[in-house]
């Protein structure tokens, strides 16, 4: 059988193999460059992440503060608890404590936790107007199971729990993963947002000094 | 093999003898040429894609010297001190011994001397001291002084209308010559050498089948080819005989077309669509039914259970109970399993200018024994920062607070609603909200979205699954939005 080929033929078979291997071989190794290249850029993306600086100092005395979650009563979306955390010189570090009562969730039975699960903050800025800017990490719509009253529910347990304690506040905008969305999970509108306790069963911060003195 | 060499040669004939087609001669066309005072049409010819014009005519029509001599095939113009040569088939031009070449050649056929457009600019306007401006494909040149003015021709549906939209750069004066045997309505446009931005418009429709810019007998008009459907042709003016409407108008027998011919100022009111959609004044003829969810967002869900689901269901059934009810034209946002935006919910409602909105979900409560029903109307001024007037004292406003122009009669709307689904549903409590709702913001009449059940609740998921429960809800739905629209005044806003 192989008699048969012609002898040159036989050689061009060989060279062609030969050169086939040698390709092969060199774009096996492209290949593996260019991953290795992709995958040294994902390390290269998250560098070592700096020591976060405290939120507060053992010193600052400690300030009351109500946190807002949704509650039992279908009346009202959204309850208070009470909560301690430190009167830390900077606003943002007061106002990134309150929004770590708000993610660990409520100690009292019978309220609910009103962000989904795997959340993060990730950056909070507050700017001369009294406007909040919060970034929160994707699964807070991600993991949102959904429905109006729900979602209400999330969005002013945020914006409540930070405008009520913190006066400085006057408005607050909630991005997700570093950008703005129409809606949180298809309902609830994500523009500036004001204070709203008519969803709540807490009177307004004035009528509680008044009551109080 | 002879068969084959023999297929060959007949095949690369044939190439050849395509080829060579594409240098053949197109039928003359007229051509202008635009002078300050005069006008020069001439007969233009195509040759390899190229627009020639017959030399001869443009030289006497300038009043140069020239000589013609046949005997060496050389064509020369002269005047004052500059002498500009051209022998034919040469790209090649001499203006004084220097030479200039043209992108393509110089022609004499049929004893005529043929210069291609760029001869104009590269080479006559040397000569003759005249400058020679073209667009690359237009049928047409400005020479010197023509001061041409740019005319924007633009058309447009309007229900039984179609409108075609000149505007031209300076005033114009204009003439409509209809020819209704040939189906040609021809504007014709008099006072200014006219340079339109598009010879004719990618435009059709029932009434209009082209609109054209012509003028290649050196007078400027625009024609349009109509359809047989079209009774009436009329004209308006405006910005002071800058624009034009010319109005096409279809053979029906509808008192809304000359109302819309008629005036100018309808220009930028658009005609609905659907002349039935008239908005609702004292009764309701267009109720907008939102099924929440659809396609990949499938809303909340628990149990196998969909939000989608159930919401299209409940959607389907409201609209036979409103139909029956109350004869209205029902339209749902969607009919079927598909994702839409807030804002093409919002479209619905507002372009069929619906006279009711109303948007169904399902809740949800994180505690499972929460009835989970809301009725929601959009919270007024949730951004803060705005004053709390009413819609009417603002001139404009931004799409997201559109809810604000009938707002008190969404409150209406939701009270009722909350009245009737109480009184039904013992044991079913329905608050009535206000947030900031996407899909309820944009919207410009009374707008509530209701939750009923909570999915996350087994029971409220298998009685919303029961078809009989979702024609109760609909029929209690129904008769809230008849009661609503029975004591609303007629064309009032709210109660």
């Amino acid at each position: 059988m192989t008699s048969r080929i012609p002898r040159h033929i036989k050689f061009g078979l060989i060279a062609l193999a030969v050169g086939f291997v040698i390709t092969f071989g060199l774009f096996v190794d492209v290949i593996g460059r260019i991953q290795s290249m992709v995958k040294e850029k994902e390390v290269e993306e998250n560098p070592f992440t700096p020591p976060t600086p405290p939120l507060y100092a053992r010193t600052d005395p400690p300030m009351q503060v109500k946190i807002f979650f949704p509650g039992m009563q279908s009346d009202f979306i959204l309850s208070a608890e009470e909560q301690t955390i430190f009167r830390s010189s900077e606003l943002t570090n007061r106002a990134k404590q309150i929004l770590q009562k708000v993610l660990e969730g409520p100690k009292t039975a019978g309220l609910f936790a009103s962000i989904p699960k795997d959340t993060k903050l990730q950056e909070i800025f507050i700017d001369d107007m009294g406007m909040a800017y919060v970034d929160f990490s994707n699964p807070l719509y991600a993991n949102h199971p959904g429905g109006m009253a729900n979602e209400q529910a999330t969005v002013y347990s945020i914006v409540n729990s930070l405008t009520y304690n913190l006066p400085e506040i006057r408005r607050v905008k909630i991005l997700i993963g570093g950008a703005e969305r129409d809606t949180l999970a298809g309902h609830c509108l994500l523009l500036p947002l004001e204070m709203d306790l008519t969803i709540t069963n807490v009177p307004p911060p004035q009528e509680q000094v008044a009551h109080a003195n | 093999m002879r068969r084959f060499t023999t297929l060959l040669l007949l095949a690369m004939l044939l190439a050849a003898g395509l080829i060579h087609t594409q240098f053949l001669s197109a039928a003359d066309t007229d051509f202008p040429i635009y002078f300050e005072n005069s006008t020069l049409t001439l007969k233009s010819q195509t040759v390899d894609r190229t627009t020639y014009l017959p030399l001869l005519d443009i030289v006497k029509h300038l009043g140069l010297a020239y000589t013609d001599a046949t005997g060496v095939l050389t064509f020369s113009i002269q005047r004052q001190n500059s002498r500009l040569a051209l022998t034919p088939g040469s790209a090649f031009i001499s203006l004084n011994d220097q030479p200039i070449l043209l992108q393509n050649p110089i022609r004499r056929e049929n004893g005529q001397w043929l210069v291609p457009l760029d001869f104009l600019s590269q080479g006559l306007s040397k000569v003759a001291g005249i400058e020679f401006r073209y667009r690359p494909g237009d049928p047409r040149v400005f020479a010197g002084n023509a001061n041409a003015v740019e005319l924007a021709m633009n058309a447009q549906s309007l229900g039984p209308t179609t409108r075609l939209t000149l505007r031209a750069g300076s005033p114009l004066e204009a003439e409509l010559q209809r020819d209704a045997s040939q189906h040609r309505a021809v504007l014709v446009l008099r006072g200014k050498v006219i340079d339109p931005t598009r010879e004719r418009l990618d435009y059709k429709d029932r009434l209009a089948q082209s609109i054209a810019f012509d003028d290649s007998d050196g007078v400027a008009k625009v024609v349009i080819g109509t359809t047989d459907e079209v009774r009436d042709v009329r004209v308006t003016t405006a910005d002071e005989s800058r624009v034009f409407f010319v109005d096409l108008i279809r053979d029906i027998t509808t008192e809304a077309a000359p109302a819309a011919a008629a005036t100018p100022a309808s220009a930028s009111t658009a005609v609905p669509a659907k002349p039935d959609a008239t908005p609702a004044i004292g009764k309701l003829k267009v109720i907008v039914i939102d099924a929440g969810h659809g396609g990949i967002d499938t809303g909340s869900t628990n149990a196998g259970a969909l939000e989608k689901d159930l919401t299209l269901a409940l959607a389907r059934h409201l609209r036979t109970a409103l139909q029956s009810r109350l004869g209205a034209s029902v339209v749902l946002t969607r009919d079927s399993d598909v994702a839409l935006t807030g804002e093409a919910r919002s479209e619905v409602a507002n372009n069929n200018q619906a006279g009711i909105f109303v948007s169904l979900h399902v809740g949800y409560s994180s505690n499972k024994v929460d009835s989970g029903s809301s009725i929601f109307i959009m919270k007024a001024d949730f951004t803060g920062g705005m004053p709390p007037e009413p819609a009417g004292g603002r001139l404009f406003l931004p799409w997201y607070m559109a809810y604000r122009t009938s707002q008190p009669a969404s409150q209406a709307l939701a009270a009722q609603l909350q009245q009737d689904l109480n009184q039904a549903l013992p044991g079913w409590k329905f608050p009535v909200r206000s947030g900031p709702i996407g899909v309820l913001s944009s919207l410009t009449m009374p707008a509530v979205a209701i939750e009923f059940g909570n999915i996350n609740n087994d029971v409220s998921v298998q009685t919303l699954k029961d078809p009989a429960f979702q024609t109760k809800l609909a029929s209690t739905v129904a008769a809230a939005i008849e009661r609503f629209s029975e004591s609303r005044p007629s064309g009032g806003r709210g109660q």
